[in-house]
């Protein structure tokens, strides 16, 4: 039986201590730290393990769930300080790692049995043999591969009742590279490691555009699941994402504060969108908003009763720098 | 190669007379897709009839065969592909390659005579993915050429799972197995393939139509019945800020570590794994005897092909 409506979790990712520190965190109940792609991005809690203590102090002195993430595509030569994040995360008291390599799982499992995992999108989770392959490693949560829908992730929930974790707002999760080839701009742009990722990057085709914080891609569209809020509490799920690990403080706490207030209307039994929610989700939304992959469809469509939803906001200049 | 166990030489093929030129080239085995429910679509797939001929070819030539069964199929699929599975056994054909861990645990569990790989989508890189496969029923699993003979030597101080390395391949931008680009740009519902009784020995379990819509085009870890688009091969437009700063492709690379054939081996990888299902066979007879020659010639490659073999510094792995 899924927990009552009420009883929702709404998580975010973090990469930092600087932006954890200017991030209004009220309404969320927990926080990922760390990022999940590079090691060299700006003071990445899973390198600065004085920092990943420090941030996981602050997130329990706010009452916050503590969560730390890791790397995404890890080689041999992340393994030893992926060990000591790991360490550093038992005892500073974190209160779940979320997993995207099956290696570290296994490491995290075999070393830090104390520690529940959490499986992130990057691990491929599509089907319910595979939650439960994972389960044997230690792993409480799952966050399935973004290009199940609903009904297929509901499907998996059926057959084996594993709790989900469901990105709904954001960039989401679209590739992971070994190689940054924004590093080719260092002398062009006139601009250093790391802070060429801390700008704001797309690679567009067309109507199509992605972001790029230098190995990982993401959707150019907001993943937006506002008004399907009500579908996601009623089929039992319970765990929600705003993806704002390459967000501003300002996305991070006005969308968080939007689907607060829609998730605990929807608890209440009342599905109704605010306009003013509308006006925040669409004014953070760069390119403009898409529903992923939940209903069957190519990730950056939207389906819904707001098609003005999918309107690009972007202006883009043709000039060449 | 004296003083070490030769590492065992694996072609691609995705036709009949692929895998007669591969054997004949000097593979030691050769892995091919079956119809319908391999990565990469039809084009480079085996129907069942010619399944059967490519196990007797090998058999007759004291060879082995792969089967890539490696797209992840939903429910439905999988419940028809694991009643395809004895077939196979009979056929003689018990090595297949799959790329989902919860395929691979339910093959194990329902076919202990299956030899199980762990495929390159299922995306393992380091010793501890490579322990995890070991634990999770994997008899073999394939890492990708950017893993260095180095980082080969430590990943074979794990025991009780044969390591392969895709020596000859493309690297895309996006980590293999770690990429949805193409479905979120294309993204449909497709029909499954045709199994017939001719093909499959085998009535359909399901009146015709009725699983149609199940596969899904454009998903490179669930396509089959198409193709990936290839986003990551095409042209795009660089913005930063708002402003149009460049065109550009993603980076890749062909990779091709033949100059490293002895090191790898020296390291103890198991199977030397070259990718291109695609290739005509004209193409491919002499890259897999040139492969061959590498694993029995005396000396290193001579020291242009080391360099062509090599990758290029701008490729190295960067700011990891």
């Amino acid at each position: 039986m899924s927990p009552a409506m009420n009883q929702f979790e709404l998580n975010t990712t973090i990469a930092n201590l600087r932006d954890l520190r200017e991030s209004d965190l009220r309404d969320y109940d927990g926080v990922y730290l760390g990022d999940i792609y590079c090691r060299i991005y700006e003071a990445n809690f899973l390198e600065q393990l004085g920092d990943l203590k420090e941030g996981l102090r602050i997130l329990q002195d706010q009452g916050k769930r503590a969560y730390v993430t890791t790397y995404a595509g890890p080689r041999n030569d992340f393994l030893p300080k992926v060990r000591k994040m790991l360490e550093a995360s038992a005892t500073a008291g974190a209160q779940a790692v979320e997993v995207h390599n099956l290696g570290i799982l296994k490491i995290a499992h075999d070393e830090f049995p104390q520690l529940p995992m959490h499986i992130g999108g990057f691990a491929n989770v599509y089907t319910a043999p595979g939650v439960e392959v994972l389960r044997g490693f230690g792993a409480v949560r799952f966050t399935p591969n973004y290009e199940l829908s609903l009904d297929e992730i509901n499907e998996i929930t059926a057959a084996c009742g594993a709790p989900m974790e469901l990105l709904v707002h954001g960039k989401m999760p679209l590739g992971i590279s070994d190689y940054c080839f924004l590093l080719e701009y260092e002398e062009k742009w006139g601009i250093k490691c790391p802070d060429l990722c801390q700008k704001e990057l797309f690679l567009k085709q067309g109507d199509w555009a992605m972001k790029s914080v230098g190995k990982g891609i993401l959707s150019g569209k907001d993943v937006c699941m506002l008004e399907h809020l009500p579908r996601l509490l009623s089929e039992g799920h319970r765990h929600f994402r705003i993806e704002t690990v390459s967000e501003s403080p300002a996305y991070r706490s006005e969308v968080a504060s939007v689907y607060r207030a829609a998730l605990e209307r929807v608890a209440a039994g009342d599905g109704e969108v605010d306009e003013g929610w509308w006006d925040t989700v669409r004014r953070h939304a760069r390119i403009g908003l898409c529903n992923g992959f939940y209903f069957g469809r190519s990730g950056m469509d939207y389906a819904g009763i707001r098609p003005d939803a999918i309107g690009s906001l972007l202006t883009i200049s043709r000039a060449e720098s | 190669m004296s003083g070490m166990t030769a590492p065992v030489l694996l072609a691609p093929a995705g036709s009949l007379e692929a895998v007669r030129a591969a054997l004949d080239a000097g593979a030691d085995a050769v892995y091919v897709g079956l119809k319908g429910w391999s990565r990469g679509g039809a084009r480079r797939e085996l129907a069942w009839d010619e399944l059967a001929a490519a196990q007797r070819e090998a058999a007759s030539a004291r060879r082995r065969l792969q089967v890539a069964i490696n797209t992840i199929p939903k429910p439905q699929e999988r419940a028809q592909l694991f009643e395809r599975i004895p077939a196979l056994l009979e056929a003689g054909i018990d090595e297949v390659i799959v790329n989902d861990i919860g395929i691979l645990a339910a093959l194990r569990r329902r076919f202990p005579g299956l030899r199980l790989t762990a495929g390159i989508g299922c995306g393992a890189q380091t010793v501890a993915d490579v322990a995890f496969f070991r634990d999770a029923g994997a008899h073999a699993v394939v890492l990708p050429g950017t893993v260095s003979p180095t980082e080969m030597r430590e990943i074979r101080t794990v025991r009780g799972i044969a390591v392969e390395i895709m020596i000859h391949m493309v690297e895309e931008f996006v980590l293999l197995g770690k990429c949805w680009m193409p479905s979120y740009v294309h993204f449909k519902s497709s029909p499954l393939p045709s199994l017939s009784r001719s093909q499959t020995g085998h009535e359909s379990d399901a009146p015709e139509g009725a699983l149609s819509g199940l596969r899904q085009t454009g998903s490179m870890k669930r396509g089959g019945v198409g193709a990936c688009f290839r986003i990551c091969q095409q042209s795009w437009e660089l913005y930063a800020g708002g402003r149009r700063v460049d065109a550009r492709l993603f980076p890749s690379r062909q990779i091709s570590r033949i100059a490293e054939v002895k090191a790898y081996a020296e390291a103890g990888v198991d199977v030397l794994k070259l990718q291109g299902r695609s290739l005509p066979v004209g193409l491919l007879a002499p890259l897999v005897r040139r492969y061959r020659e590498a694993i029995d010639g005396p000396t290193a490659p001579a020291a242009d092909e080391t360099r062509s073999a090599a990758l290029p510094a701008t490729w190295a792995v960067v700011g990891r």
